[in-house]
């Protein structure tokens, strides 16, 4: 089953502590009286040009084996491999917040107003990765109320281009998913346009599948190393 | 406060109508050019540095002292290479081509530029070839290249087989950086340097110029 999502631009999150940790800035930092208006003007902007938007499409363990399987270019040993076998339900995603803002970064760069284009693009990447939080939110809920009896889902998204998933896994999703519907397109070197979009799978099942140690090879060149935050959150 | 002091205070704050404002003034009292950079602007981007360094500032307060920094830059050009005042160098900067993100190449390129160094700005999914070119015409010290993705990479060593079939290889610095990029893969691929931030890139760049020159 394939589907549009429709985000209200009042769904994405903007967690100031977050966007601002992102940014390398302490909660208990004084910042100055020109960081706090460049902050202010970037949400009011954001929240102006943000568009959110996503599609889900439902697919069987074996289905996925083969979008999985993509280019053949995958670590051999890898934790997506053994959580998604164990899931209940899957569904290839991809979400993104539009082209528009990104354009309003590359104006402001280019008229000299460089620490407000800075801030609309921090604002915009962290918004990014919460809206593909928020499409497996959505499928948890959704999961949940068809089976409230069994109400322990819990769905995490997992992309291309982390554990050990090669981005070029990107090239059959994109066949089987067609985000192109929504206005997100992929190039030859995997890279998607708007950039302030996110491409993967939605995993469900108990909590504790989605658990694994971080001690597979590639973890040492992982620069987010977020599964943590994410087990922890389970 | 003396004028030069006033136009370094500006900076810090970034104020840069008022920062341009007194660049003006000074320009017009007839104080070497010269002195207005070292003493007014790098003066206060010194402090600005300093600040961010200790946190007790954040990159878009720094960017603002930058963009004050540009707009002075612009007025003092044309008086410091008319003294034969050098330029500190010159760096010709992109994201290699298909990568497309350019947020993290722009701040480099801006805060290099706020340094005193002549940024010529590529923009993104610059080909190989063009990044060789552009430094040949414009007699640049440093190519800069970013990329957001492992996948774009590549494009990388083919500038630095380049440079070497073209002989500048070890005239002209390379210095690459980016999201998925490292050290180690710097070395790999032959380039001088990597850098993981703008402030480690602003370091690199004046490390390969020796004082004066
Ligand atoms: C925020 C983010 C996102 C955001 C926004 C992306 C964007 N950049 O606009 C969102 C959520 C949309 C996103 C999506 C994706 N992302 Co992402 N993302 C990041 C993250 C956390 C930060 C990148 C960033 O914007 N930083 C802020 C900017 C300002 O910094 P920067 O560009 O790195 O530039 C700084 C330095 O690198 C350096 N620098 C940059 N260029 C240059 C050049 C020179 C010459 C020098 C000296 C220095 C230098 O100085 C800059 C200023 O300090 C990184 C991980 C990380 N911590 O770096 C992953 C990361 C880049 N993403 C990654 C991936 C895989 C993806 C996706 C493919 C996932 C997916 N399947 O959907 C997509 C691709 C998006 C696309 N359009 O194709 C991987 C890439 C891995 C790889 N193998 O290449 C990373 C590295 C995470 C990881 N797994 O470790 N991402």
């Amino acid at each position: 089953m394939r589907s549009v999502v429709d985000f209200a631009p009042e769904d994405v999150i903007l967690d100031r502590a977050a966007i601002l940790g992102s940014q390398g800035i302490p909660e208990e930092a004084e910042l100055t009286e020109n960081f706090e208006r460049i902050y202010g003007e970037a949400i009011e902007l954001f929240k102006e040009l943000t568009e959110p938007a996503g599609i889900i499409c439902g697919i069987s363990i074996s289905g996925f084996e083969e979008v999985f399987r993509g280019e053949g270019l995958n670590e051999p040993s890898n934790p997506v491999e053994d959580i998604y076998r164990k899931s209940g339900y899957l569904s290839l995603f991809a979400v993104t917040l539009g082209a528009v803002l990104s354009e309003k970064v590359t104006e402001l760069f280019d008229s000299g107003d460089y620490a407000s284009g800075y801030m609309l693009d921090s604002v915009s990447s962290y918004a990014a990765d919460k809206l593909s939080d928020l499409a497996a939110r959505n499928l948890q809920l959704e999961l949940t109320a068809k089976e409230p009896a069994e109400s322990q889902w819990r769905v995490l998204s997992y992309s291309p281009g982390y554990c050990g998933w090669n981005m070029s896994g990107q090239k059959k999703l994109f066949e089987v998913l067609r985000p192109q519907e929504i206005g997100i397109t992929l190039n030859e070197s995997y890279l998607m346009s708007p950039i302030k979009s996110v491409s993967g799978v939605l995993i469900a099942g108990s909590g504790k599948i989605h658990e694994f140690v971080s001690s597979y090879h590639f973890c040492d060149t992982c620069r987010t190393k977020s599964c943590i935050e994410r087990m922890r959150n389970l | 406060m003396e004028l030069l002091e006033q136009i370094s205070f500006n900076l810090q704050n970034g104020l840069d109508d008022v920062v341009a404002a007194l660049t003006k003034d000074a320009i017009e009292k007839r104080i070497p050019p010269g002195e207005i950079l070292s003493d007014g602007l790098i003066a206060g981007m010194s402090i600005v540095g300093e600040k961010f360094k200790n946190h007790d500032i954040f990159l878009p307060d720094v960017l603002l002292a930058a963009r004050a920094m540009n707009g002075a830059m612009e007025m003092l050009k044309p008086l410091l290479i008319k003294e034969g005042i050098p330029i500190r160098g010159k760096v010709v900067i992109g994201s290699v081509k298909d990568d497309l993100h350019d947020i993290g190449k722009n701040l480099v390129a801006i805060l290099i530029k706020g340094a005193g160094f002549e940024v010529i700005d590529l923009g993104n999914d610059v080909p190989a070839e063009k990044f060789i070119s552009a430094a040949k015409e414009e007699n640049a010290h440093v190519i800069g290249m970013s990329a957001l993705l492992t996948t774009t990479m590549p494009v990388m060593k083919k500038v630095v087989d380049l440079a070497k079939d073209e002989g500048l290889y070890g005239k002209i610095r390379i210095i690459v950086g980016g999201a998925p990029v490292s050290k180690e893969y710097a070395l790999e691929i032959g380039a001088d340097a990597y850098s993981y931030d703008g402030a480690n890139a602003v370091e690199t760049v004046e490390s390969f110029f020796p004082v004066n020159n």
